[in-house]
């Protein structure tokens, strides 16, 4: 039961991918995801990760924390290539073969592609949210989101309820963190018994948590009111961004070619 | 008092971050640590409006695309979103929308009544919904069969998703018996 204090992907270090707009970097990553899924032989994934390893090295983020993303995936990763390369009796070419279980050539090549083809997906995408904080992609979503506002879809609502949530998870965990220990102190126990009783004994944690939960945003609802608050069209920021010429230059070129990777290899 | 128009987004938001907390907080049951995200999402669907849910669950995906590490395992970014678990996130999303919304439209027609029916009835799509997106990009993105990705994604979590389920209808029921949580207005 923790609450890491430091929270977050985003690696603080000057860059020319991180002065770019999050707007072009969520472009670029939307692009990338379009292309990554278009390629389908290892010439284009070996094009993919070529574009991969450029712009991480313009990022300067340390290639350990790029790969970290790769960790929590190592098991399904696994389990992916097992189930592509060993077959029952393999019909094709088979490499190795133990009683009825073979490997299989074809399956075993086929393995490592989606492998490698989720690896550079989590590592580009990645790249995005390592080198842009919070607050720039909350901004950069609203922009984006806007011409949304004409199929009366709330952008500035929806940036609004992003700021209340980043700014209230620290203090829900530290509130959940705080209920868990008081019903210890009641008696509580988390660890005994099946599971059916340690999942119960979360009732006198959830009840609570929601009922504060609710209590809160009536509080946080009036407060704003009370001030004035009514969003929407009009509100100014104290920060704007934009793109500039060379946001549209690394967006077009960078989209051109992961296109053209795609369509080709 | 009069409604408060703000109190609905706010109310969402918060949930949102009950929700993204619940990812930070393990508790350590047995050998696999558990976290309250289902469980969250579970009471949210039978307590909130099923807009207000949909909004959290949505905004949950956003905050963790947007790189908070709030998805299972401290995992973060877009790449999640985009990776072969991804459609259990999205899944989430629909379920809560599709869970709410048959919850009072069951609600609607008989009252307190049919209140624990709908409740069973809104878990059980909101799980299924979850399982068939998740499912889809799981066999998508890896490449492999649909009774593969059941085997390894859905299979060994199936157990723990309905107790977290069950354990929701009973917080449900105590924050209903507090005057909390989503009332369906009556009959004019």
């Amino acid at each position: 039961m923790r609450v890491p204090v430091a929270f977050g992907q985003y690696v603080p270090v000057s860059s020319p991918v991180h002065t770019l707009d999050a707007k072009t970097k969520m472009g670029l990553v939307a692009v990338f995801t379009v292309g990554v899924f278009l390629v389908d032989g290892f010439w284009g994934l070996l094009a993919i990760a070529g574009c991969v390893g450029v712009a991480l090295a313009f990022s300067m983020v340390p290639v350990r924390i790029a790969l970290r993303g790769i960790r929590a995936l190592t098991l399904l990763l696994s389990f992916t290539l097992v189930a592509h390369a060993v077959r029952w009796n393999p019909a094709t070419v088979t490499l190795v073969r133990i009683g009825p279980l073979g490997i299989d050539g074809q399956g075993l090549v086929d393995g490592i592609f989606f492998v490698v083809r989720v690896i550079l997906l989590v590592v580009g995408t990645s790249l995005l949210t390592l080198t842009t904080t919070p607050v720039q992609l909350t901004d950069g979503l609203e922009r984006v989101m806007r011409p949304l506002e004409a199929l009366r879809f709330p952008a500035g609502e929806v940036a609004m309820m992003l700021t209340i949530a980043l700014r209230f998870i620290p203090t829900t965990a530290q509130e959940a963190e705080k209920i868990i220990v008081a019903q210890t102190a009641r008696g509580a126990r988390f660890d005994e018994g099946g599971l059916i009783r340690r999942t119960r004994a979360f009732v006198p944690v959830m009840v609570p948590l929601f009922v504060n939960l609710f209590r809160r945003a009536e509080d946080l609802a009036l407060a704003m009111e009370s001030r004035c608050y009514r969003g929407g069209p009009g509100r100014t920021r104290l920060n704007p961004s934009h793109m500039t010429v060379r946001d549209w230059l690394v967006l077009l070129c960078a989209s051109a070619v992961l296109i053209v990777v795609g369509l080709l290899l | 008092m009069t409604r408060s128009r703000l109190l609905p987004f706010v109310r969402a938001a918060l949930v949102a971050a009950l929700i993204a907390a619940s990812a930070l907080v393990t508790v350590p049951i047995g050998p696999v640590p558990v976290t309250l995200q289902v469980l969250v999402i579970a009471v949210a669907v039978l307590v909130l409006s099923p807009a207000e849910a949909a909004a959290a669950v949505g905004l949950y995906l956003l905050i963790g695309a947007v790189g908070m590490p709030v998805f299972s395992g401290g995992g973060a970014g877009a790449g999640v979103l985009a990776g072969p678990t991804g459609g259990f996130l999205f899944g989430f999303f629909a379920g809560a929308l599709a869970g709410a919304a048959i919850r009072r439209a069951i609600e609607a027609t008989g009252g307190q009544r049919r209140g624990l029916l709908a409740d069973i009835v809104a878990l059980v799509v909101l799980v299924l919904v979850t399982y068939v997106a998740g499912l889809a990009q799981f066999a998508a993105v890896s490449g492999r069969s649909i009774a593969d990705a059941f085997a390894v994604a859905v299979a060994p979590f199936v157990v723990i998703d309905l107790a977290k389920a069950a354990v929701a209808m009973l917080v449900a029921r105590a924050l209903r018996k507090a005057g909390l949580g989503d009332r369906v207005p009556p009959p004019a």
